[in-house]
């Protein structure tokens, strides 16, 4: 799972439906869905948001909505 | 000839709207910056271009853009100029193939070849435009480089795609199409394969406009058949939508790899920079000495030496220069006052700020313009969704500390209604640069040794204020609906010196202009009201009409410290614009010879009431322009009265605690 991601680990996504629907849409807008390959850049926090980068695109989201998102370690 | 530009957000489309029409709109390195569309004129007059919000797909999420659609559906368009940001091709040419399906001539500009060069992408610009079909020319929208070839080729070729169908998307939708094309024949002047192709997307806006052309029913029928259709064919797709999205990406694929060759991948400085600003740790206290630098900056190492020295010029020579003026016309005596203790008092006493306030707006020029803001955002988020709010509401916020109503207007981006509204209710806590001539003259008189420290002290307790509210609104008033933070973290630019320039000069000269018109005439009318009373003309303004009105609130404001009808005066015109607050006390408490207003001050405040009086100035009400945009924004008038009523509730109660409680630990 994305939740126990460190920063600077890499991930394939492999499902994205558990998040809310406006989230996973605005990420799909980003080019960010399953099959996508994203790294974890840093881990704010307090519980604070991820910065996630995919094809060189930095994107950040709330650590409750990447937990929700099932990735598999490469 | 109208052409409208669109893209992506944060892919340049306004930097080459300003290098195309010569004119200059808003420009920042955040997602966002633009949101309502601006008409310009192209610099050889072929015709209007029109800037529009950056979407990611004609099916919108947030209010700036639902206009993009809105203008597709209600507008005469004539041409599309796409702008695509090269270093992010495969997520820009989704929104280019939906554009493609409008059917209307298009051709695409290929901004931030340089960005995408640095990261080993080359692209192969004539094999792009064959399989499009549209001409690509490339550009640099920040320097302005191809901008000409652009304008060339765009007065030059009708740029019709030559090719029909981009996207098959299979025997199902096709069929689909075509069912709601026949339905649509004669009704409509779009091309109904775009309509189509949006409706089974879901796009609400095309699903309202095409209600009033064909029975609901019927549309809501073939939705749901297709939806069901394509499921049955294929056991992994989800919805209708997605299996649009995956057969636009397969030829996008395509697209890329007869186009595209990745040469080597680099680490972009981006990344090094990023490493430390939105570090776990580093990424707070790094905001707070960049607010702390700008505050300084401002009010103490450069801003206040040059604004002494403005004033000084002000005071002396100009001054000196209108009585001599004045005295070789042989003014009258009440023109004489008119000029020099209206007029220059109040205008002038307004002006003296214009360097801080221009230190100030080039600080959030720079932090718009480098990509910082999103990265505030970012680090931002905690804490603002531990308050009901999410971390994008975070940039109208830091753009109110200019000027409130683009603020306020900046909460377009955000996605959920609610959200959104708490934003715009909340960024008039803001402290404003109109705020700030206030906080000038006090802290002169009474904080000298602390200037900068108490100064911050203010914005961040507007900040602290407006956390604290919007935690009781989610808890009160706007229950919990879903909150949605997916942010775009541009790689940073480094800001070039002339887009600074006029990104600063563009927001300040709003404030010049002000004083040379509104504060202007204010100054003369607030002077009348001074010179002029109940007893005839030329009293002594303890008598004046002013002082009369003044008097009416002066007894409601004696709990919080500043019970005098001079106080009470500036407060009420302040309301018109912040500024008016410093030309009324200008006025009121003009001195004729070398004495300051700073001096005089002392003798009507007490450093404690002097703090109290600054709390109120920064919480007590939205300036009008500020209600305007907020009744704008919301349409609401209800909300608008909201705005309005808890600021001056919140602004009374907290100076009386500071003022009353102050008093109880013995300060004054």
């Amino acid at each position: 799972m994305f939740g126990s991601f460190k920063a600077g680990e890499k991930g394939k996504i492999i499902n994205i439906s558990k998040v809310g629907r406006l989230v996973q849409r605005r990420l799909l807008d980003l080019g960010i869905t399953e099959g996508s390959e994203v790294c974890v850049k840093c881990v704010m926090p307090f519980g604070g948001p991820v910065m996630i980068e995919s094809c060189g695109q930095c994107v950040g989201l709330r650590r409750k909505e990447a937990c929700l998102i099932e990735v598999e370690r490469i | 000839m109208e052409i409208a530009l669109i893209g992506n957000p944060n892919t340049g489309k306004t930097s080459l709207f300003n290098n195309l029409t010569g004119s200059y709109e808003y420009v920042g390195n955040w997602s966002g910056v633009t949101v309502e569309k601006k008409v310009g004129v192209f610099k050889n007059h072929i015709g209007k271009l029109i800037d529009l919000p950056g979407i990611y797909s004609l099916n919108p999420l947030s209010k700036d853009e639902g206009v993009v659609t809105t203008y597709f559906l209600e507008e005469q368009v004539d041409r599309l100029l796409n702008i695509l940001d090269a270093s992010q091709l495969e997520r820009n040419l989704h929104l280019t193939l939906q554009l493609l399906e409008y059917e209307k001539p298009a051709l695409i500009g290929l901004n931030m070849i340089d960005v995408a060069n640095n990261r080993g992408i080359k692209i192969n610009t004539d094999k792009l435009s064959q399989i499009l079909g549209v001409p690509v020319v490339p550009v640099v929208a920040r320097s302005g480089k191809g901008c000409d070839t652009l304008i060339e080729v765009i007065s030059t070729s009708s740029n019709h795609s030559k090719v029909k169908k981009h996207v098959y998307y299979g025997k199902v939708i096709e069929d689909g199409i075509t069912k709601l094309s026949m339905e649509l024949i004669g009704k409509t002047d779009h091309s109904p394969r775009w309509l189509a192709i949006q409706l089974f997307e879901g796009n609400e806006y095309i699903h309202r406009y095409l209600s009033d052309l064909i029975e609901p029913n019927k549309l809501v029928t073939l939705v749901s058949n297709l939806e069901s259709a394509i499921k049955e064919e294929n056991g992994n797709i989800k919805s209708l939508a997605n299996y649009i999205y995956l057969k636009r990406k397969k030829v996008i694929e395509k697209v890329l790899e007869a186009s595209v060759q990745k040469v080597s991948t680099i680490v972009p400085l981006s990344e090094r920079i990023d490493a430390i600003v939105t570090n776990r740790y580093l990424g707070m206290p790094i905001f707070l000495i960049c607010m702390y630098l700008m505050f300084m900056l401002t009010f103490d190492w450069l801003g206040t030496p040059l604004s002494d020295v403005l004033d000084g010029i002000l005071t002396g020579p100009v001054t000196a220069g209108f009585e001599k003026l004045l005295g070789v016309i042989h003014a009258s005596d009440f023109i004489h006052a008119l000029i020099i203790e209206g007029l220059i008092a109040g205008v002038g006493g307004v002006l003296v700020f214009v360097p801080q306030i221009f230190i100030l707006f080039f600080f959030i020029s720079l932090l718009e313009d480098s990509g910082y803001m999103a990265r505030v955002a970012l680090v931002m988020d905690r804490i603002m969704e531990s308050v009901g709010l999410n971390g994008k509401a975070f940039i109208p916020m830091m753009i109110g500390f200019g000027c409130n109503v683009p603020g306020i207007m900046a909460a377009r981006t955000i996605e959920t209604p609610r959200e959104r509204l708490m934003t715009i209710l909340l960024t008039p806590l803001m402290s404003c640069s109109a705020r700030l001539p206030v906080y000038a003259i006090f802290v002169g008189a009474f904080f000298v040794g602390h200037k900068a420290l108490v100064v911050l002290s203010l914005y961040v307790l507007g900040i602290v204020v407006a956390l604290l509210l919007a935690k009781i609104f989610t808890k009160t008033l706007l229950k919990s609906e879903a909150s949605l933070f997916v942010i775009e973290l541009p790689p940073y630019r480094l800001p070039q010196v002339q887009s600074l320039w006029r990104s600063t000069w563009d927001k300040g000269k709003g404030f010049v202009r002000k004083a040379g018109t509104f504060i202007f005439a204010g100054s003369v009318f607030i002077w009348l009201l001074s010179y002029a009373g109940p007893n005839g003309l030329k009293v002594d303004m303890d008598d004046s009409f002013l002082a009369a009105i003044g008097n009416l609130f002066a007894p409601v404001l004696e709990p919080i410290g500043f019970g005098t009808w001079q106080a009470a005066a500036s407060l009420i015109t302040g309301f018109l614009a912040k500024e008016a607050i410093i030309s009324t006390m200008n006025i009121i408490y003009f001195v004729p010879e070398n004495a300051s207003l700073q001096g005089l001050l002392s003798d009507f405040y007490t450093p404690l009431a002097a703090y109290s009086f600054m709390v109120f100035i920064l919480l007590y009400i939205p300036c009008l322009a500020t209600a305007a945009t907020i009744y704008k924004e919301t349409g609401s008038k209800k909300w608008t009265a909201f705005s309005i009523l808890y600021a001056l509730f919140i602004a009374y109660v907290l100076c009386l605690v500071i003022y009353q409680g102050g008093k109880l630990f013995g300060l004054v």
